[in-house]
């Protein structure tokens, strides 16, 4: 099995990131 | 008391008045031509001559040179109404404002066929291809790519004035749009200079020709939504 | 317990039930994926990026083709609301197809060798990055509220009657992606445990998309737009 677990943590942790970031920029918009 | 024109009269009269204007200073045509052949020439630089043929270079250095300076020819379209808000005499006009569009959009066709009456045989010339065969052959694709540009082209040209980023947002726009006129013309361009049967280029060809067929109604359609109500 | 209504209008709660369904929902997908989905023997760890890449893909396409109605509504009917679903949509939709385009080349380079392949569907998702973009960056970039609805919403119809063509032309111009192999009727060829997981992965990505349009839907009005 090819070892490519950077990868997967970087896709994962973008995904997390992109996501993250734009319920916290909701949030932040909601409270102005 | 005479009566309003009919809307394909309305739109010539409009045509001739935005020529009439390109006319008289010219600034606009002698810019944008300077610039096609500026491109021309410093694309032919940006690749290794002697890996390259130029004539594998040709098609796509000719469309993308052609939608960049359709651009900058377009922006002017009605960025010339909007100084001194000219644009409201043709509101006040009694014309239909679909005429508008289609009086922009032919007096911008002129203008990108003329620069493109020149670039074809320069093109020819700088990149060593046949020239009756380029001209004559590449002319129709010509036509159709042109006119696919200028109808989408002018309804951008009329949204872009209006926002505050004016003729930044233009190539934002409509690039995206310009995407299939480049590879189904640099597509057909390409088997055509390099002799190929017709029959391979079909599919590109019915792609460009739906694609001025489509927007051609779509943007004159859309176009009223773009003015002041 | 009769307190007056305070001077602001009522406004609905942004997270409210229905988000944090979604988020539970994707929560629980994640620790599907990671303890309790074989991993997969030829490509490793980076297989599991499929997971969220697909139903990422499948999510940005149902944002979009809101925003396209959406689009089409406004123009018809001129409801602010539908500008407003729009906006939602079109934000949620740049989100997800980021999220497509960056996920996708994590898994293409350890698999086909390169990050980027010129491919006809990495193409298509693409453009529709680049015409969602430019419709929130046009938006931006008008300050009357009746205008930006109006030209909004004509580019929101247009890109909806572009992306045919440039799909056409990408497909003309080549095509190597592996075909999907869930939507093949008949015989999913993906092993049932997987599949599984696949298949939450779309139901909760899609829970999300909507749970993140209609939360930025009911953001108060303001020069955000």
């Amino acid at each position: 099995m090819p070892d490519n677990y950077g990868f997967f943590i970087a896709a994962y942790v973008i995904a997390g990131v992109l996501i993250g970031g734009y319920v916290a920029s909701l949030w932040w918009r909601s409270r102005r | 008391m005479a009566r309003p024109p009919s809307m394909l009269a309305a739109a010539w009269i409009i045509a001739r008045k935005d020529l009439a204007v390109e006319l008289r200073t010219r600034s606009a045509f002698l810019s944008v031509l300077v610039f096609t052949l500026l491109a021309l020439a410093t694309f032919f630089f940006a690749w290794d001559a002697t890996s390259v043929a130029s004539i594998d270079l040709a098609p796509g250095v000719l469309w993308v040179t052609f939608t960049f300076a359709g651009m900058l020819g377009l922006h002017r379209s009605f960025g010339s109404e909007a100084q001194d808000r000219a644009i409201d005499g043709l509101l006040i006009a009694p014309v239909e404002r679909e005429a508008i569009y289609l009086g922009k959009a032919i007096a911008n066709l002129v203008f990108v066929g003329a620069v493109l009456v020149v670039a074809l045989p320069a093109l020819a010339i700088l990149y060593n291809l046949p020239l009756a065969q380029t001209v004559v052959g590449l002319a129709p694709v010509a036509l159709l790519a042109a006119i696919g540009l200028v109808s989408v082209g002018t309804l951008f040209s009329s949204m872009a004035v209006n926002t505050r980023l004016a003729e930044l947002l233009l190539p934002m726009l409509s690039l995206p749009f310009f995407v299939p006129i480049v590879m189904a013309s640099s597509q057909i361009s390409a088997r055509l200079l390099a002799g190929r049967p017709m029959s391979e280029a079909m599919p590109w060809l019915k792609i460009l020709i739906a694609f001025d067929l489509v927007f051609v109604v779509a943007c004159t359609i859309a176009f009223p939504y773009t003015l002041e109500e | 317990m009769t307190v007056p209504a305070p001077a602001r209008a009522f406004r609905a709660p942004l997270f409210d039930w229905f988000f944090l369904l979604a988020v539970a929902a994707v929560g629980g997908t994640l620790v599907r994926i990671l303890a309790f989905t074989p991993f997969e023997a030829s490509q490793g760890a980076a297989q599991k990026i499929y997971y969220i890449h697909v139903p990422a893909a499948l999510s940005a396409y149902l944002a979009l083709g809101i925003l396209a109605v959406a689009s089409v509504m406004f123009l018809w009917l001129r409801d602010p609301r539908a500008d407003r679903l729009a906006v939602s949509a079109a934000e949620v939709g740049l989100l997800f197809t980021t999220l497509v385009i960056t996920t996708g080349p994590l898994w293409a380079k350890p698999i086909w060798g390169t990050w980027w392949s010129w491919d006809m569907r990495l193409n298509l998702t693409m453009f529709l990055w680049f015409l969602t973009a430019a419709y929130l960056v046009l938006r931006g970039a008008i300050d009357d509220e009746a205008m930006r609805a109006r030209f909004s919403a004509v580019l929101g119809v247009l890109a909806a009657l572009l992306i045919p063509f440039i799909h056409l032309s990408v497909y003309l111009f080549r095509t190597m992606h592996p075909e999907p192999i869930v939507l093949q009727p008949g015989r999913p060829r993906l092993p049932a445990e997987m599949l599984t997981t696949w298949s939450m992965g779309v139901l909760a990505f899609a829970f999300l998309c909507i749970a993140l349009i209609r939360a930025r839907y009911r953001l108060p009005d303001g020069r955000d737009a």
